[in-house]
């Protein structure tokens, strides 16, 4: 769902949303991610972190915190769909590096302190 | 202090762990583990295929190192990552990894380098106090002395690494890319007997290797054509082994001179030779009968360490944090072009 208005400039455009567990990962991929300028003046690229929207209503007691920013928007709008398909590619690639290490390296998982002394 | 490198500017993703345990005492070395892309004989690595290279084995290698040197994420002090100099989808690769594991560890980013790697890690390893550094690889080729907080250029390869003349020579041959080119022509080398006319480059303190490649090209196609070519003189058989030697001598005694050249200015007797092409023994043998001409030594390390690794990136990297040095997020890009004197060695006098 993108309300995006379209620039004449740039006419190819996509929205990617990624869904995160937490707003820390989201953050973090966002922060990594935009450090790298696109290689090519004919893409324009930007990064937003949004809340999830609440589409099933809890039945307990527990509160749901919409406010919570866990969702990684990535807006990508280029002059030709060739450029477009290229810059997102590149996007994918890296997100799987991203993903990846929140996968497998996180503090939860390789363990922050050793256990000696 | 604990440092974690991540190295990937080329065809090697290496990572590295090193511990500095206290001021004064030497470095140790906790892990130091490495995956190398080979292309096909007769291609060189392209970028794109690098880049891809080093992104599925990224988690892996991190996690192999971590497991080896036996640490937890609390013991590491800061994340070092290579800015620069080299091939900008494989640097970015690794960069992006690097990013992530600082955001989500909470440590702080060092980007390093590359030259400035292997110079420590050189100096680290062998001790040496001060010597001239000849840095030579596929992809760098330079006569390097300290002065006044900078690591200077006193001299380099004016169009191509000696490293990408042998890998290119490597290609036309169509030898195996693995373990190295490099190693395989020097493997070839050693039955080589004739020394063919090649140009010799000196350029002052600079050198040049274009046009030797384009003359040993032109020998290996006249081979091809000719089988049967004889040395004139000796009346020899003409082999590529000849063709290798014959390239070795070469080029190995332009960098011998032009680092000569350097010891005499500086008022040096110590080489200290670094990169890829530093673990080539015919190289460090023909700069040890120089070296001993003037009663000075050479000193080199094993494949360990003067092929890219990650360890190096970690050693430059804690060295310069222990300074004070910081990359912030923001500015944590890497670079294909990053001379060696921008650096500021802060962490020696």
């Amino acid at each position: 769902m993108t309300t995006q208005v379209q620039d004449p400039d740039f006419p190819c455009s996509l929205v990617i949303d990624l869904p995160l567990p937490t707003s820390r990962l989201a953050s973090a991929a966002s922060q990594a991610l935009r450090v790298d300028k696109e290689l090519s003046p004919l893409v324009r690229r930007s990064f937003y972190t949004l809340p999830a929207a609440v589409s099933n209503p809890a039945e307990d007691a527990t509160l749901v915190h919409t406010s919570e920013e866990t969702i990684l928007r990535t807006e990508y709008k280029a002059t030709t769909n060739r450029m477009l398909r290229v810059a997102v590619n590149g996007f994918m690639e890296s997100l799987s590096v991203v993903l990846g290490v929140m996968e497998e390296l996180d503090i939860d998982v390789l363990g922050v302190d050793s256990g000696k002394e | 202090m604990i440092a974690i490198g991540l190295e990937g500017s080329a065809n090697k993703l290496g990572v590295g762990i090193i511990s500095h345990p206290s001021p004064g005492k030497p470095a140790q070395v906790l892990s130091n583990v490495r995956h190398t892309f080979n292309a096909p004989p007769g291609e060189g690595f392209l970028p794109k295929d690098t880049a891809k290279h080093h992104r599925s084995w990224f988690i892996q290698l991190v996690k192999q190192a971590m497991r080896e040197a036996g640490v937890k994420i609390g013991d590491i002090d800061c994340v070092c990552y290579t800015k620069g100099p080299g091939m900008g989808a494989p640097l970015q690769s690794v960069a992006v990894g690097a990013r992530m594991l600082s955001l989500l560890w909470g440590k702080e980013l060092v980007g390093v380098n590359h030259c400035v790697g292997h110079i420590e890690m050189g100096r680290e390893i062998t001790g040496a106090e001060n010597p001239v550094v000849l840095y030579v690889s596929g992809g760098n080729t330079q006569v390097i002395a300290y002065a006044e907080q900078r690591y200077r250029i006193f001299g380099e390869a004016l169009d191509i690494a000696v490293g990408n003349c042998l890998d290119r020579f490597a290609r036309t041959l169509e030898i195996s890319n693995d373990p190295a080119p490099g190693y395989n022509i020097e493997q070839l080398a050693k039955s080589g007997k004739v020394l063919l006319d090649l140009p010799y480059a000196v350029k002052g303190m600079d050198c040049s290797f274009a046009g030797i490649l384009s003359s040993i090209d032109l020998l290996a196609a006249e081979l091809k054509a000719n089988p049967e070519w004889k040395d004139p003189l000796t009346g020899e058989a003409i082999t590529t082994a000849d063709l290798c030697f014959s390239l070795q001598e070469t080029i190995y005694a332009m960098l011998v001179e032009i680092t000569e050249r350097a010891m005499a200015h500086v008022g040096s007797n110590q080489v200290l030779i670094v990169g890829g092409v530093g673990c080539n023994e015919r190289l460090q043998e023909m700069m040890g009968l120089m070296a001993r001409d003037r009663g000075g030594s050479v000193f080199a390390t094993d494949e360990r360490f003067c092929i890219d690794n990650g360890i190096m990136i970690a050693e430059a990297g804690l060295k310069a944090f222990e300074t004070g040095f910081r990359t912030p997020l923001e500015e944590s890009t890497c670079t294909q072009r990053f001379r060696t004197d921008e650096v500021f060695v802060k962490w020696r006098n």
